[in-house]
């Protein structure tokens, strides 16, 4: 009887002890094929999937070696079903194969006849697919690559992509490591990345991903579309691109609803992307308007359906994506991995924090009681005027005064949903409060002020979820939440986990009202956080205010 | 053979055989001993019945077979005769020779080495060697090589066909005197005597030349070389490995559904079996396969821990036995050999579970009587022994390997029917579901299980120890790292809900299990002290908060049954009537200054309360107040139906009746008082008589329940044996066999 760190469950999770001796040597076996699930304090989980077990084949390890790290690691005798089935699944992969052929362009080539026989008469497929060259290959019509992929991944016989890539119109984009260095795990997501082709990197908030698609433009040396959620990120990518390598300010164009320029390199929004004119998307051009050698998309998570359809056709590109989370509310982790490409990349957070690349950080939940008027009106309110009466009970601005009270000094934001609510907290404590309508420009110079500590407290509305650089914002306070948004709630941290310059834990406070579907709500927020280590502390909203 | 004289019969033989020799044979053969046999004459003559023989055939090796057969064809001989015909080495022949004398097969007679008579006849049909005749008794073995020779190509073929074909086939043609003669193949070699002629117009080819065909033995191909199994190397660890975790899993998940099963029993089929949708939904349990769950169904019914029996309804279902308790309390290593043992000797084919049957297309379902076969139990451990006499660090190669065994079966047990194959490669599906092998290969403690030495003492090692702590997180999960001690796991389950299962189990808190812990009477301190007690680490602060909140809400919402309610606005009037002297009649409970309940119904609660002088209202669902105005009642006029028809019914069955009664009164008068013709030929006579004149006559007549009646007949027609009369009794024609017909008498006309 061994005495691994790795327990393997029948279900096809592994049980990871944390502080067993030899659970790092674990982590980094078993890393290549499992995916990890959830990281709390003792245990984590990670998941064997048939994506990243064709994942790890792609990246050329066998079951062979797959059966080992589980056989080497496991506490306990590992259940036979499942080794049958992870040689099964490996062995599914790449037994049909994209190819380039030297007349014919994009061809579908088969080591296995029968499979080639089946996916020929699958209904999905069809129209994909050309002329029969020999009994072994097939034309593929070269528009196709993406969809042909999607579909063969549905009918369980993904195919490995060996047609390559284009270079691209080359560029040449140097890093300018001056007063900073590439950290470690930086360096070890690009190289993944470009050994990989195309993929996903995930890295905490505030962990330089940013960084790492500067890297990854050094590496590729070609133009790049980089494309980002909206205006405010767009200018942030520009500047940090000018800080960290050789580019110049002429050779970054920005692409959005003020500014079309297109440059060697081009930071373009997915609102612009996704903006259509009679019915047709209006600046698809974009994508043709230069032989772009890489295109990154800047929190894939959020990447709008279009996107993913826009993205289909370029598979002959390097893609790189980038995220917090892979988690995706709408379910489509799948099209994430078939077109943009498998994640290459994942750290835990508390491994980054241990590291100290990122702040630690406090969550601390606060419960409010709502009084007995409000009670009454809840409970007499419709379903779906609910979650609003809870998000909003006065309750919550008091608890959030005296926490921006308590905190005063400390550059703070207080975060909400509801835009009423921010505006009376707004003006309860004399802040600046930035949401929808507030224009780039305001926002910009809010956002400056506050970076430059010349104002400490900001209210915000979901416009600041994502991509704002705040450095030095060490308080949130969110009020209210997009009902139960597992990203929203890790994207909102990730505002707090750039690290400090003196080093001090950040605080996340979440308030939220008793006993509602609000608190429902805030449980499953948190579940990702938690999962990812982060213990949430609950006080009472009296205890506080006491 | 050291013995001065040979015995002259097989009784005689046994006599001398040593008490060690006389055992073994009766252990060998089992149906010898019941009943117990008085002498070793009758032992002898048991021995060579044919049902016995047959038997202890079907354990004989392919081997061992062609031997006997050897000793059939060539009759009595020396050791040294029949290791010559016998394609095989001499040393084996010899031990083939020992096992068979020691079944009681053969015997050293006074001419040499003698078959059992019976032993010819059972050689042919499945599993036949080499379909040789016995040797002619005037065989000469030089001049057969020279008639073979001499023989035309044409005769040539058709004997080698006729060999080849089982040696025995039908013509016409009679032997001519001359090979020159001879007007077609068959002719000549009947005439060449290379076959022989048998009555009904069968050739056959004499053993002698079967012999001669075949190079001298009675097989051309060697019958001692054992076929190999394909192998591949494996880490014997791994193999151990492998194996114990699919033994735990087959364990933890019967106990599993069986638990579930204790509180949700699946139906009985009436056919005995269990239900297609009972099963999908254990599969769906237990996270596996339909057929790995029918396995797992089957093992738990042949093992007594699942039987039929009353649910709480009264219908008859599958329900965990008495025996499941004490096993479920037993440790995993013994658990599993209780498991192991059971499907090791049933007759059960749980692999045939969800397929079709063959003759009627029905599908069949797990658990039904039909699906056993005799070979089961047998296919299954001597699959496991040739698994096992492979060496450490081999196992079954993966394709090549399930055909290998089947082979190595169909040698070592070549009387076996075909469908044995089958039953193989489920064998070993089986026994890699149930961790009887790993990898394909026989682990350590299964050889001690096919050996009956203590395999749960060497599997303990390999299973994961039970531990009694869980490691509780703040996402609200509590992880079991190894099977928990049951007592834990039972409180556990009921606290938490189950999230993974397997060597460990993932546990998870949500409202809804906390809510039920409070609902099976634990209470919020409870709960803390238990979450305290198991965990190694810290408990986290939402968990507390979570038993709390979920405390706090608990039982705040009150729910009983009452059967009325009072309600005043009058506050002091409710106080005055709950302090009747007499209210104690009325079963009150005060739930709020104006509320009033009572457990009484309302048509009983009225008048009590009117007796003490309140004037009560009566209120509707709605609110609304009911006026008491006693309900007029009436009945429905009842129906009646007309009275004419039953009137005929009556009349119809009287009549029926009457014919019956006067045809058996007629049947009395005419019961002889002189015997009545009983001979055939009497009978006959009579009744043709009867026929012609036609005159009534009774008959008495064997039914077809055997018991003899009474008739009063007018007959018709007598002819090919049958009677063709009018039945005074059932007043219509029939039809009655003459043979049957007991005795005949003319009935006196009035």
């Amino acid at each position: 009887m061994s005495n691994g760190p790795l327990i393997v469950q029948s279900d096809k999770t592994l049980l990871l002890e944390v502080d067993h001796p030899s659970a790092q040597d674990c982590r980094k076996a078993i890393a290549p094929f499992a995916e990890l699930e959830r990281s709390p304090e003792h245990i984590h989980t990670y998941r064997l999937t048939n994506l990243g077990l064709w994942n790890a084949r792609a990246a050329g390890h066998d079951a062979e070696q797959v059966i080992d790290a589980l056989l080497t690691y496991s506490r306990y005798a590992v259940p036979h079903a499942l080794l049958v089935d992870v040689a099964e699944t490996m062995a599914r992969f790449g037994r049909l194969r994209l190819e380039k052929h030297p007349t014919h362009g994009l061809v579908l080539v088969s080591s296995d006849r029968p499979v080639l026989e089946e996916v020929l008469r699958a209904k999905k497929v069809a129209g994909m697919l050309g002329n029969r060259i020999d009994d072994d290959t097939v034309v593929v019509h070269g528009s196709e690559r993406g969809n042909l992929k999607q579909a063969l991944l549905k009918l369980g016989w993904p195919a490995e992509d060996l047609a390559g890539y284009v270079d691209g119109e080359a560029h040449a984009i140097g890093l300018r490591e001056e007063g900073w260095a590439l950290r470690d795990y930086q360096r070890e997501a690009a190289e993944s990345f470009w050994h990989g082709g195309s993929g996903v990197v995930v890295l905490p908030c505030g962990a330089g991903k940013t960084i790492v698609g500067a890297a990854a433009m050094a590496t590729a040396q070609a133009t790049t579309l980089i494309l980002v959620t909206n205006t405010v990120s767009a200018r942030q990518w520009k500047d940090e691109l000018l800080r960290r390598t050789d580019l110049t300010e002429d050779e970054i164009g920005e692409y959005s609803g003020a500014v079309k320029e297109i440059r060697p390199v081009t930071i373009a929004t997915y609102q612009v992307m996704t903006t259509r004119r009679k019915g047709a998307y209006a600046h698809l051009e974009l994508f043709d308007a230069r032989d772009w050698g890489l295109i990154i998309y800047d929190e894939v998570h959020l990447l709008p359906a279009p996107i993913f359809r826009m993205t289909a056709d370029l598979q002959a590109r390097r893609r790189l994506g980038l995220t917090a989370t892979l988690v995706r509310e709408d379910g489509r982790e799948g099209d994430v991995f078939s077109l943009i490409g498998p994640k290459r990349y994942d750290a835990p957070w508390k491994d980054i924090e241990a590291q100290g690349w990122i702040a630690p950080a406090d969550c601390i939940e606060v419960r409010v009681t709502l009084d007995e008027g409000e009670r009454i009106a809840y409970a007499t309110a419709e379903p779906e005027e609910r979650y609003r009466l809870a998000s909003c009970t006065p309750a919550k601005t008091t608890v959030a005064e005296a926490l921006v009270a308590r905190h005063r000094g400390e550059p703070t934001l207080v975060i909400g949903q509801y835009l009423d609510q921010l505006d009376e907290i707004g003006a309860d404590l004399d802040a600046p409060v930035i949401k929808g309508d507030t224009t780039v420009k305001e926002r910009q110079r809010l956002f400056d002020a506050f970076r430059a500590g010349e104002i400490s407290l900001l209210v915000v509305s979901k416009v600041a979820n994502f991509s704002i650089d705040l450095p030095e914002a060490a308080v949130a306070i969110q009020v209210s939440g997009s009902f139960g948004s597992r990203q929203e709630e890790a994207q909102r941290l990730g505002r707090l986990l750039r690290p400090k310059a003196d080093g001090r834990a950040a605080r996340f406070y979440a308030v939220v009202a008793r006993d509602t579907v609000d608190a429902e709500f805030a449980q499953h927020r948190q579940r990702f956080l938690a999962e990812q280590g982060y213990a949430y502390t609950i006080t009472d909203a009296d205890e506080l205010l006491a | 053979m050291a013995a001065p004289t040979p015995p002259r019969t097989l009784a005689d033989q046994l006599r001398r055989w040593s008490d060690e020799q006389v055992a073994a044979l009766l252990r060998e053969r089992p149906d010898l001993v019941s009943p117990t046999p008085q002498d070793s004459a009758q032992l002898a003559s048991r021995a060579a019945v044919r049902s016995s023989l047959l038997r202890a055939m079907d354990g004989l090796t392919r081997l061992e077979l062609a031997v006997l057969e050897a000793l059939v064809v060539v009759g009595p001989c020396s050791p040294d005769e029949l290791e010559d015909v016998v394609n095989a080495e001499p040393a084996a022949v010899r031990d083939a020779v020992e096992r068979l004398t020691g079944l009681a097969l053969a015997w050293s007679s006074p001419e040499g080495l003698r078959a059992l008579t019976g032993v010819a006849d059972g050689l042919t049909g499945t599993g036949a060697i080499g379909r040789l005749r016995p040797r002619s008794p005037d065989a000469d073995a030089g001049g057969v090589a020279t008639r073979l020779e001499a023989a035309s190509d044409g005769a040539r073929a058709l004997l080698d066909h006729l060999d080849r074909a089982g040696g025995e086939g039908t013509s016409a043609a009679r032997t001519p005197v001359a090979p020159e003669d001879a007007t077609s193949p068959v002719e000549e070699l009947l005439a060449r005597r290379l076959v022989v002629a048998k009555p009904g117009g069968v050739v056959v080819v004499p053993g002698e030349v079967s012999l001669a065909l075949r190079g001298g033995t009675t097989t051309a191909e060697p019958v001692d070389a054992v076929p190999a199994l394909a192998t591949s190397r494996r880490e014997p660890s791994l193999v151990a490995r492998a194996a114990a975790g699919a033994a735990f899993e087959a364990v933890r998940r019967t106990e599993l559904l069986l638990d579930h099963w204790s509180t949700l029993p699946p139906a009985a089929l009436r056919s005995g079996g269990l239900g297609v949708r009972d099963l999908k939904a254990a599969a769906g349990l237990l996270h596996v396969a339909e057929g790995e769950a029918a396995l797992l169904v089957e093992v738990a019914a042949a093992a007594g821990l699942l039987a039929t029996g009353p649910d709480l309804d009264g219908d008859l279902a599958w329900l965990p036995t008495d025996a499941y308790d004490t096993w479920s309390a037993r440790g995993f290593a013994e658990r599993w050999v209780t498991l192991a043992a059971a499907w090791l000797d049933t007759t059960r084919l749980p692999s045939l579970a969800g397929s079709k049957d063959r003759r009627s297309g029905k599908g069949l379902n797990a658990l039904a009587p039909e699906l056993s076969s005799i070979y089961a139990a047998e296919t299954r451990r001597m699959t496991l022994e040739v698994l096992a006499e492979l060496p450490e660090g081999e196992v079954l190669a993966a394709g090549t390997g399930v055909p290998s065994v089947v082979d190595r079966l169909a040698w070592l047990r070549p009387r076996r029917p075909a469908s044995r194959g089958e039953l193989v490669a489920w064998s070993l599906d089986e026994s890699a579901m149930l961790g009887a092998t790993g990898l394909g290969a026989v682990p350590a403690y299964t050889r001690a299980l096919l050996a009956g030495s203590d395999a749960a003492a060497a599997l303990a090692p390999l299973l994961p120890e039970p531990v009694d702590h869980v490691l509780l997180q703040a996402d609200l999960t509590a992880v079991a790292p190894g099977p928990l001690e049951s007592s834990l796991a039972a409180r556990l389950h009921a606290v938490a809900d189950v999230d993974s299962r397997g060597g460990a189990t993932v546990y998870r808190f949500t409202d809804d299990s906390v809510r039920r812990a409070l609902d099976l009477g634990w209470t919020a301190a409870e709960v803390h002290d238990f979450v305290g007690s198991v965990s190694r680490t810290p408990v986290p602060q939402p968990l507390t908060y979570l038993v709390d909140d979920v405390a706090r809400r608990f039982g705040t919402l009150r729910v009983g049954a009452v059967e009325a309610f009072l309600r005043s606005d009058d506050e002091t009037a409710l106080t005055e009537l709950m302090h009747h002297p007499k209210a104690s009649s009325l079963e009150l409970r005060r739930l709020a200054p104006t509320v009033l309940v009572s457990t009484l119904p309302v048509d009983l609660l009225l008048p009590r309360l009117r007796d003490l002088g309140a004037a009560p209202v009566v209120e509707g669902a709605d609110g609304s107040v009911h006026i008491a105005r006693p309900d007029r009642q009436r009945a429905r006029v009842p129906r009646t139906r007309p009275a004419g028809l039953s009137a005929a019914k009556a009349a119809a069955h009287l009549t029926a009746v009457v014919t019956a009664i006067r045809a058996g009164d007629k049947a009395a008068a005419a019961r002889p008082s002189q015997a009545p013709a009983s001979s055939p030929a009497e009978v006959l006579a009579t009744l043709r008589e009867a026929a012609q004149a036609r005159r009534t006559v009774w008959i008495g007549y064997v039914d077809n329940a055997g018991s003899t009646v009474e008739r009063v007949i007018d007959p018709v027609a007598v002819e090919g044996g049958q009677l063709r009369a009018f039945d005074h009794r059932t007043d219509d024609e029939r039809v009655y066999a003459v043979h049957r017909i007991t005795g005949v008498r003319a009935v006196q006309a009035g």
